[in-house]
């Protein structure tokens, strides 16, 4: 035995379980995709094309990930650079404020948005109390609810993709920058934010393919009328039996997340994670 | 070093950062505090303090099921996840592999692929080759979920280790099995161990994968909450979503221990 095959010996179980378990059910799906009544098909394809209730839906998905992945850019950058640069004690409350939410369930933590935001809710309340809704004002069931919602689950990622980032960037630069005379925001915006800029491209690409492909969060929290392309997905499977249709959908979510990713291949490094 | 941060700006920055962690955990917070509320409602703040709905939920015979069933596949997930990870992670390391650089991208692709499309893809290759999903199918389709990670883990720990321990382990005429038994996997266990953290982890908290491959015997416990969400949800969800949450704390104090959470926050 040469050093080449026990290595290929190593890598065996995993690869027999990936090509088996992941790699041939995925293909599985796409010959489903265009499969008709009688053999190869592009129907499924053009029916969701041509119909703007489903162009709607996919229109509202991009739309709101775009919203949820710049909002977690916003908040994303300045909590990973204070992260980066606090004393190492703050640093670890930090850690654990995004670590704990990123292990916890979706489902949990969606659950609790549910109860902050419904009629009675804490969130809601304030809302009326400060007269900024009227008297059966709730956020729960609305395009916001969602947004908030998948803030929170994706914000953790933001965080750490930008924060892996950061923590390399030699401070000295920073120095250099102040005692040249820049302002402080000054070398915030021109030394440290293009220098952060592939831990937030490589966060943004992560957050937005999460948010296009999530279903769980938007159908909780945005309700039966408010629909997005993954929750069509799991509807379709689930309650109309329309599978072949059903993977079509997929299979549009699919190119779209990958027409976003590839140019960027690259840099993407999901930190877990 | 130029010290001086504006004092405007430093109250910005803890404003910002309190409010930003305010967020990230204020659903965690209600969860646990609904959890122990005294009333039948669902009420935020609590209303009074109670351990009933717990004890509601360690009586319940569907939670305990889904509990059960949840606990069964994280654990065949650690350990398939964590055998076959740590193994493809130190012959990718090693890299005299033939398309070692192909090869390391597959391995770690379940990380940017949607779960969603995976789902799917399992769901509609099961059924057509073996009619009912089952245990196994969860079992096999949470394992890949779980994969990269240890994968992960494990090249991160191997990268900061010796190469030169194996080939003096060679030279003093360790074999094959000796090497990868005395000196890899030694130096590979923190990385397995914070790896099967994360596997049972993910595999628990999973909830995308086994919505769609889901039937009425076969409810995990992310599934079951979220059943209840969608209906009718009582206090007892809470309960049972707590005791995820501190399972959590849990966990991670561990891989602190293990790993440590700086560390693993930067690599």
């Amino acid at each position: 035995m040469n050093d080449r095959t026990e290595n290929l010996l190593l890598a065996l179980p995993g690869l027999v379980l990936l090509v088996l378990a992941y790699f041939v059910p995925i293909g599985q799906m796409l010959v489903l995709s265009l499969s008709g009544a009688s053999g190869l098909t592009l129907e499924h394809f053009s029916r969701f094309l041509a119909d703007p209730f489903y162009l709607n839906i996919l229109w509202r998905t991009v739309r709101l990930s775009l919203v949820i992945t710049v909002i977690c850019a916003v908040l994303g950058f300045p909590y990973a650079y204070i992260m980066a640069r606090v004393s190492p004690r703050l640093r670890m409350w930090m850690v654990v404020a995004v670590i704990l939410p990123l292990m916890t369930s979706v489902v949990v933590r969606t659950f609790g948005w549910m109860v902050l935001l419904s009629r009675n809710g804490l969130v809601s309340q304030w809302a009326r109390d400060l007269g900024w809704a009227e008297r059966n004002f709730q956020l729960m069931h609305s395009e916001a609810a969602i947004v908030i919602g998948m803030v929170q689950v994706l914000l953790p990622f933001m965080a750490l993709s930008i924060l892996g980032v950061i923590s390399r960037i030699d401070t000295r630069l920073e120095e250099a920058s102040r005692t040249m005379g820049a302002s402080f925001l000054g070398t915030l915006r021109s030394v440290v934010l293009p220098l952060s800029m592939p831990g937030i491209v490589a966060g943004s690409l992560l957050v937005f393919t999460l948010s296009a492909s999530s279903f769980i969060t938007p159908s909780l929290m945005g309700g039966a009328r408010i629909q997005v392309l993954a929750g069509l997905v799991y509807k379709s499977v689930t309650q109309t039996l329309e599978w072949p249709f059903a993977a079509a959908q997929a299979v549009i979510l699919f190119v779209g997340v990958l027409l976003v990713l590839i140019p960027y291949v690259k840099i993407s490094t999901p930190r877990h994670g | 070093m130029v010290k001086s941060v504006p004092t405007a700006v430093r109250v910005l920055a803890s404003v910002l950062v309190a409010l930003t962690m305010l967020v990230l955990l204020a659903p965690l917070v209600v969860v646990i505090g609904v959890s122990f509320s005294e009333s039948e409602f669902i009420a935020f703040p609590p209303k009074g303090f109670s351990l009933r709905w717990y004890e509601g939920v360690l009586t319940s015979n569907t939670y305990l099921a889904s509990a059960w069933t949840s606990l069964q596949i994280a654990l065949l997930v650690t350990l398939t996840a964590t055998l076959a990870g740590g193994a493809a992670a130190v012959a990718l390391h090693r890299g005299k592999l033939p398309f070692s650089g192909a090869l390391a991208t597959f391995f770690l692709s379940p990380l940017v692929l949607p779960t969603i499309i995976f789902a799917i893809g399992m769901l509609m290759f099961w059924s057509r080759l073996f009619g009912q999903v089952s245990l196994l199918t969860l079992w096999l389709s949470h394992s890949v979920v779980a994969l990269p990670y240890v994968i992960r883990t494990t090249l991160a720990v191997l990268a900061e280790s010796d190469p030169f321990l194996e080939e003096a382990a060679r030279t003093m005429g360790a074999g094959r099995l000796q090497r990868l038994g005395f000196v890899v996997l030694p130096q590979c266990v923190p990385g397995l161990g914070a790896g099967a953290f994360f596997a049972f982890n993910i595999s628990f908290d999973e909830a995308v994968l086994s919505l769609f491959l889901r039937k009425p015997d076969l409810t995990t416990l992310p599934v079951q909450i979220y059943g209840q969400l969608e209906f009718s949800p009582d206090p007892s969800v809470a309960a049972v979503s707590a005791i995820m949450i501190f399972l959590t704390v849990l966990m991670i104090v561990v891989i602190d221990r293990i790993l440590g959470l700086q560390r693993f926050a930067r690599s």
